[in-house]
């Protein structure tokens, strides 16, 4: 099973991808679980992990939120509007 | 109490549309303009991503705590996302409050969280003859 994971801005541009689909082991994982498993498929990314936050259908998580294949989970950096 | 929000593609209208609201002694307006200068670099614009729903959702929950926690009346909120050339309006923001000094405190506040909170990213571009930053 995979979690796709959402990409914007600057972790976008590291990743070269709007979106990674994520392996993981079992129906569900952790949004912490899942920030490890980023960092060793995407070591560019890595840099960005510990000042980004997830987002799980369109709301901002905690690291201890499980998710599943349904969710919509997006990585989000830091941002820059205004 | 009234919240109006919009993502508006490209540029902003340069005359915005001032809501008029019953007991308000005061009217904020904040408009964001893209800068000529990124880092000493001439710039063309900026191109603005935002992740939606979650943009304006956010957005509209920034204007709600404006409500609750100043005690402001209404708040307008428009952003761009996509292209924005160099001198055009990205972001706006209209207040109307009974008192000047709770206006000025929500919009400072929102502007606040907006650029910790709400998923929207600029990218600049530069223009094609732009020397070299320092």
């Amino acid at each position: 099973m995979t979690i796709e994971v959402l990409l914007f801005g600057p972790a976008a541009r590291a990743a070269q991808a709007d979106r990674l689909p994520v392996p993981i082991d079992g129906p569900q994982i952790t949004c912490g679980d899942l920030r490890a498993r980023l960092a060793k498929q995407a070591p560019d990314l890595a840099r960005l992990l510990p000042a980004s936050r997830f987002a799980v259908n369109h709301a901002f998580v905690e690291d201890s939120c499980i998710i599943s294949p349904a969710d919509e989970v997006a990585l989000i950096g830091l941002v820059s509007g205004g | 109490m009234s919240i109006e929000v919009q993502i508006i593609d490209g540029p902003l209208a340069e005359q915005p549309r001032l809501p008029v609201i019953d007991g308000a002694g005061a009217i904020l307006h904040f408009e964001g303009v893209v800068r000529p200068l990124e880092d000493g670099r001439q710039l063309a614009g900026l191109e603005y991503q935002a992740y939606e729903p979650m943009a304006s959702r956010m957005l509209h929950t920034l204007a709600q705590a404006a409500i609750d926690e100043h005690g402001v009346l209404a708040v307008r909120v428009e952003h761009s996302r996509g292209w924005v050339p160099v001198g055009a309006r990205s972001f706006r923001l209209i207040i109307a409050s009974r008192h000047r000094k709770e206006g000025l405190a929500a919009m400072d506040a929102f502007i606040d969280r907006l650029k910790c909170d709400v998923p929207i990213w600029k990218s600049p571009v530069f223009a094609p003859d732009a020397e070299d930053g320092p």
